[in-house]
């Protein structure tokens, strides 16, 4: 079975052909990132216009990097939200159209589920396993029991992980996107300034698995005003840039850590039945790119009896890899949508869990 | 990609960049299969079904396709898009060109010959923004001059001299101006008993009739004739750098 997969619901249009055997038959990543670095973050508008532009001729070269023909491909899948509304539509009308043509199957896929399974296609992961999905629009922790099957434990009450980043970025004067800016600065400043600075980790010690991340945000403009206020010339120094920027990622990194871990205690307290125990710790979503969070999950997991995995980073930000598997993966259980689909900007994957604010009110 | 040319080719058409959702089957000569629904939203749920509705209703086969054609704008940011990249996925599936046709001339073929005889065509669309899209045709359908977005204060400077016939869903926001120089200039203004809305079957024969004067041109490439399968937006996105950004 080969499935095409594509994928449009933020600032990446890319595709991908993905076969049962778990090879990955082609996977392009187109970036817009240059298109909305003047504003500061993605203009949904830019977004969706970009969308339309590349779809069709992206998905002509990842078929013809497969050397595969429509007529060889078993279904065509696509994001069908949660995101940007404009660029969903892109993807889903254009999905919709070539399964017409071809009569193939056609399944819609919630973005999150791609994150979800993606280390099944990666590393083969079996049910259940422990997910800790954090990106620039997301940040939860969800048990995942099967391809469908998501149980969320813990999500933000206010921005997403990486939307944190950004904010923190912008604050300190990084660049944009704030992740990568953030990261390197604080490896700049580990040696001497990493501790200079202390900052709030809100909801750590407290019972439960959500997270917060506006507090930590106010904190920093704080710190950046009082510090900028006593200097001579009114500006933040690179050092002292450089030492807040490691001292939010600490904190960054501790909340995460520490929501895990409650999690973690959950799901083993509920599920004495050992194939009811999570098989591993998993964390994907573009800010696990980040390479001090990812060290301290590994701490997490190993404190919990867990191993960690973590898909590689490509398959970690927004890819069409991971949306073409977990179509094959509901095609192989029988699942497929009909081609009057509703795209879904707001799309929970666990539809029991109570209604989320802030960045987790779309999923 | 080898595109066999006729003068009477196979025509699949969409719209949805207005206030209509619509598609049609142009074989023949004439309208073989055609599905049309005045809707304000639901345009990504309803177009794919009737695409297929159409094809039925016509008892064709997409490898019948010669050509696929959708409106290009100006409309709706996002129904020309959810248009344009069924029209655009559609000609990736069939190995077919996709070619555009404007709002302007989708509503300017909708006006019976009778009706626009001797008179400059005037095509209002509604921007939703309480101005206007207006382009002017001469009675053959030929466009005079280039698209232009106009203020309702603007239309009574922009309207030429002679008879002339408004058509497009935007006449209702032009009227009291259409009204007032109607009684102070005794100016000769009708009003189109069709082509309110966009739709596809008038999509389909305009992109029909270019396809075959393509032929007669011995044109090539993936766009006889008309346009290709791009939105024409007539506005950028309404976004402004910040001074901050992007350091």
């Amino acid at each position: 079975m080969i499935v095409l997969g594509i994928e449009t619901s933020c600032d990446e249009t890319a595709v991908a052909l993905v076969d049962d055997r778990r090879h990955v038959r082609a996977d392009l990543v187109l970036s817009q990132l240059a298109e909305h670095r003047p504003y500061g973050g993605v203009v949904p508008e830019i977004a969706a216009r970009s969308h339309l532009d590349h779809l069709d001729g992206l998905i002509r070269r990842a078929m013809a990097e497969a050397d595969l023909g429509f007529d060889q491909i078993d279904g065509v899948a696509v994001t069908g939200g949660p995101g940007l509304i404009g660029g969903i539509i892109v993807g889903v009308m254009t999905a919709k159209a070539i399964a017409a043509v071809r009569g193939l199957p056609f399944v819609a896929v919630n973005h999150l589920e791609g994150h979800a399974l993606t280390v099944r296609l990666t590393d083969d992961l079996a049910f259940p396993y422990l997910l800790l999905l954090v990106s620039g629009g997301h940040c939860q922790l969800l048990m995942v029991e099967g391809v469908g099957r998501y149980r969320r434990l813990g999500t933000t009450v206010d921005d997403a992980a990486g939307e944190a980043f950004d904010k923190a970025a912008k604050l300190v004067g990084l660049g944009y996107p704030g992740g990568p800016a953030v990261e390197q600065a604080a490896a700049r400043a580990t040696e001497h300034d990493g501790d200079r600075f202390s900052l709030p980790r809100p909801m750590v010690g407290r019972p439960g698995c959500d997270f917060s991340f506006s507090g930590l945000k106010t904190a920093l403009r704080q710190r950046v005003a009082a510090i900028t206020a006593a200097a001579p010339d009114g500006r933040l120094s690179d050092r002292d840039r450089d030492a807040l920027a490691a001292a939010f990622q600490t904190a960054v990194a501790d909340c995460l850590a520490d929501r895990t871990a409650n999690a973690i205690r959950l799901v083993h307290a509920d599920g004495p039945a050992p194939t009811a125990r999570p098989t591993a710790l998993v964390v994907a979503g573009g800010v696990a790119a980040n390479r001090t969070l990812r060290a301290r999950l590994e701490q997490v997991a190993a404190a919990g009896g867990l191993r960690l995995v973590a898909p590689p980073l490509r398959l970690c930000t927004d890819n069409a890899a991971m949306i073409a598997w977990a179509g094959l993966e509901r095609l192989r259980q029988g699942g497929r949508d009909d081609l009057d689909f509703a795209p879904r900007p707001r799309w929970p994957l666990d539809p029991a869990a109570p209604k989320a604010t802030g960045a987790g009110v779309k999923a | 990609m080898t595109v066999s040319r006729t003068a009477s080719p196979t025509v699949l058409a969409l719209d949805s960049a207005a206030g209509a959702c619509s598609a049609a089957l142009w074989r023949q000569g004439r309208l073989a299969g055609h599905r049309y629904r005045a809707m304000a939203r639901g345009h990504a749920e309803a177009l794919l079904p009737m695409v297929i509705e159409t094809m039925a209703a016509a008892g064709a086969g997409f490898d019948e396709l010669d050509l696929i054609a959708a409106t290009v704008g100006p409309g709706a940011f996002t129904g020309l898009r959810i248009g344009l990249a069924t029209a655009r996925g559609l000609a990736l599936a069939t190995g077919v060109p996709a070619l555009g046709v404007t709002t302007f001339a989708a509503v300017a073929e909708a006006v019976p010959p009778a009706e626009r005889t001797g008179r400059t065509l005037l095509v209002l669309l509604d921007t939703k923004r309480s101005d206007l899209f207006a382009q002017r045709f001469d009675a053959e359908l030929e466009a005079l001059g280039a698209p232009a977005v106009l203020s309702v204060d603007a239309l009574e400077d922009w309207i030429p001299d002679g008879p002339v016939i408004v058509a497009g869903d935007g006449v209702a926001l032009a009227r009291p101006v259409l009204s007032g120089l109607a009684t102070r200039c005794a100016a000769d203004i009708a009003y189109a008993t069709a082509g309110d809305l966009p739709d596809a079957a008038h999509v389909a024969r305009i992109a029909a009739r270019l396809f075959a004067s393509g032929t007669s041109r011995g044109t090539s490439g993936e766009t006889p004739g008309g346009l290709p399968a791009v939105p024409l937006y007539l506005r950028a996105p309404a976004v402004t750098a910040p001074r901050d950004a992007g350091r």
